[in-house]
């Protein structure tokens, strides 16, 4: 049974996301068990093209096909995966705070993080606290990412933290935050739980903050 | 792509071209496309108002934003009122800049969060005094021609800091600058305060001192800040920097032609939504294109692509007509190091060969996230080497010198001769920082390297006396314009500690 699954990774590598709804298919076929489907193949091949992608040889128009075809894989499995209990690594609420409009590096984050198995929800840009702790309550996720990339709205992600503070629902998730002004010693004095550089370390940081590292 | 001459009587100013003008108009005619068929968005209703009262097309209306379409004509009778050529003074009107043509003018960046501090090497928040110390290197360096923060003020409250970097700015130098603003109160602000530097509003209508930079973003947005700032520079006679800064591969497409179309749909939209509010309103449109590092994600600021996109587009712009910004003297290396002056160096040179007219971020290292003095100091070094080479080799009876040839003849020496006495220091270059000496003369000097001689000479700078620029009274009301704005907003709860 290893040769579909070395056929699914390769395809995730590839970034087929005609093929590997198919493979993943195949494999479910040949009595797989969805879990397996997902661990010896889709996650195998994300995994060789994170590899690949600290190596150099890899890059982000290439990871991110390959995160659509590990979707695309992941939309035949999920029904199957939530009908038999099995979880996604974490659930991620992501957006670009109040008053910024810039979130190409938010979708890049969002985008790899789903490439890593994690399931996301992307909020969008400008978007004021409110909208934030809406989607804590409905989404019930481990983690909410924060983006920004002008000094002015990184005021923006702390007023975040602290509405999401008041509204109590702080101790129930983790926060990361990132942005081209933005550092580590900020997202500390802000209360956040991590910072992510790029995108790459922010889905390091999203497993760690999940354990899942 | 050649290298060519032109204005060949007036200055031998040999020229770069990396378009044909078939292409140029290829790049033109297809911007106007994207403005009148996909359409820019724009976050602002009065904007929105304006360019549907001009004859946009205004579709999709949410409930923040509409998707705005403007024909073609709607850009020519744009550019018919657009001035050609913008004029920036400094306070007292030593300093000036005419922008048109192939005109070039060389300036730092602006609101870059860190700096490399000039005495430790530590890189930190940028600081009200750094910016008045970088202003101070402006001042002393003589091709920076027009300057702009080089750090974001850190140590006062965030959402103000934009006041009191410009009084940092104007404590340090008398040069042109182009300020940026938090939001439209920032402006109204910093414009009091140039009124009051150079005495009303009327000796500001002679020749305003700064310029409002402005920045759309790619793709195809207008948010509101941007619109409010523009609508405002055209009712009170502050020229606009208007310049996206599309990213090729991520905010816009990743072939270069690409991206040079999205951004110019971009400017367009401000052009004539300028014209539209007051006809006459000056724009320089540009500035920052360039590639993502598709392994590490970051905008590069060193690649050759930026390079040859500033190139590119200030050709488009020179065949508009419009003044442009373009971007030289950065890097993407972290520290003031072979990276950083090899790269300074070619898009310094590049930028200056094509002739765009108002190049900024010098002194950017680490994708204009980190300003650096060094860097500041050995590009201004790098710029008056390009200069050289832009003066040409003028060619006439007097500079073949046959007759000296003929006088020294063949086995003579021309080293005392007045020819040579009377031409050699306009001839010849002479480097300031660059090192020409031997190996023993060097060792005697101290062994120094280059980045050695720039370090020393930025602090020579930073340990000088210099008369204040301000007087005390001057200083006291321009520092009232930011006490007056920090009261109004006390209120905002923690800005003042969110980074020191």
């Amino acid at each position: 049974m290893s040769r579909i699954y070395e056929r699914l990774s390769t395809c995730v590598i590839e970034g087929d996301s005609e093929k590997a709804p198919r493979l993943v298919q195949n494999a479910l076929d040949q009595g797989e068990a969805p879990k397996d489907v997902l661990d010896n193949g889709l996650v195998v091949g994300m995994g060789e093209v994170g590899a690949r992608f600290k190596r150099g040889d890899m890059f982000v128009p290439e990871v991110l096909m390959s995160a659509d075809a590990m979707q695309a894989g992941l939309e035949v499995l999920r029904p199957l995966l939530t009908a038999t209990g099995v979880e996604m690594v974490g659930k991620i609420v992501l957006g670009t705070v109040k008053g910024d409009l810039h979130d190409i590096g938010k979708n890049l984050v969002g985008m790899m993080c789903e490439g890593a198995g994690f399931e996301v929800i992307n909020l969008g840009f400008n978007v004021d606290p409110e909208k934030f702790i809406e989607a804590i309550k409905e989404q019930q996720p481990n983690i909410v990412g924060m983006s920004a990339l002008l000094t002015t709205t990184m005021r923006a992600m702390w007023h975040t933290i602290r509405a999401i503070e008041e509204a109590g629902l702080r101790e129930q998730v983790k926060i990361m935050v990132g942005g081209a002004p933005v550092d580590a010693a900020f997202a500390e004095r802000i209360g956040a739980d991590g910072y992510g550089s790029n995108a790459p370390a922010a889905v390091d940081l999203a497993k760690q903050l999940v354990g899942a590292a | 792509m050649q290298v060519r001459k032109t204005n060949y009587l007036v200055n031998a100013t040999p020229t770069f071209e990396v378009l044909t003008e078939d292409e140029i108009e290829a790049i033109y005619f297809s911007a106007l496309t994207v403005l009148y068929e996909t359409g820019v968005r724009v976050y602002e209703k009065e904007g929105v108002e304006l360019a549907y009262s001009g004859g946009a097309i205004v579709e999709d209306t949410t409930e923040d934003s509409s998707l705005v379409k403007m024909p073609p004509w709607m850009v020519d009778k744009a550019l018919a009122t657009l001035p050609r050529k913008v004029v920036l003074v400094g306070p007292d009107r030593k300093y000036r800049m005419e922008l048109y043509k192939n005109q070039i003018y060389f300036g730092t960046g602006s609101d870059t969060p860190f700096t490399l501090d000039p005495y430790t090497g530590e890189r930190r928040r940028a600081t009200y005094q750094d910016v008045k110390n970088f202003a101070r290197l402006a001042e002393a360096l003589p091709n920076i021609d027009f300057h702009m923060s080089l750090g974001i003020v850190q140590d006062t409250a965030v959402g103000t800091y934009d006041r009191w970097q410009y009084l940092a700015m104007l404590e340090g130098t008398n040069k042109p600058i182009n300020i940026t603003a938090v939001d439209l109160e920032g402006v109204r602000d910093q414009l009091e305060m140039a009124h009051i530097r150079v005495g009303g509003e009327e000796e500001w209508k002679k020749g305003p001192i700064f310029s409002l930079y402005i920045e759309p973003v790619s793709p195809l947005s207008h948010s509101k800040e941007v619109v409010q700032k523009l609508l405002f520079a055209c009712d009170h006679d502050i020229p606009s920097v208007y310049t996206p800064c599309p990213l090729a591969g991520a905010t816009a497409p990743t072939t270069l032609a690409g991206t040079a179309v999205q951004a110019l749909t971009e400017s367009l939209f401000g052009i004539v939504l300028s014209q539209l509010r007051k006809p006459g309103s000056s724009l320089i449109i540009g500035g920052l294109m360039s590639n993502m590092d598709m392994r590490t994600t970051v905008y590069c600021y060193g690649s050759p692509e930026m390079a040859l996109l500033s190139a590119a587009y200030t050709q488009v712009t020179e065949w508009l007509g419009v003044p442009m910004y373009e971007t030289a003297g950065c890097s993407d290396a972290k520290l003031f190091d072979e990276q950083a002056a090899m790269e300074a160096a070619i898009n310094i040179a590049t930028s200056a060969l094509v002739g765009g007219n108002m190049i900024h971020d010098v002194g950017y290292l680490e994708q204009g996230l980190t300003s650096s003095m060094e860097m500041m100091v050995a590009s201004d070094e790098i710029v008056d080497m390009v200069k050289r080479i832009l003066r040409g080799i003028p060619v006439t009876d007097e500079t073949m010198a046959l007759d000296v040839m003929d006088e020294v003849g063949p086995g003579g020496q021309y080293l005392d001769h007045d020819h040579t006495y009377s031409r050699f220091k306009t001839e010849i270059w002479r480097p300031k920082l660059i090192d020409r000496r031997n190996w023993e003369n060097w060792e005697l000097a101290g062994s120094k390297t280059y980045q050695e001689r720039v370090h020393e000479r930025v602090i020579e700078i930073l340990e000088a006396e210099t008369e204040p620029l301000l007087d005390e009274a001057m200083y006291k009301e321009l520092r009232r314009v930011c006490e007056l704005a920090d009261a109004r907003h006390k209120d905002e709860e923690l800005d003042l500690e969110m980074f020191m």
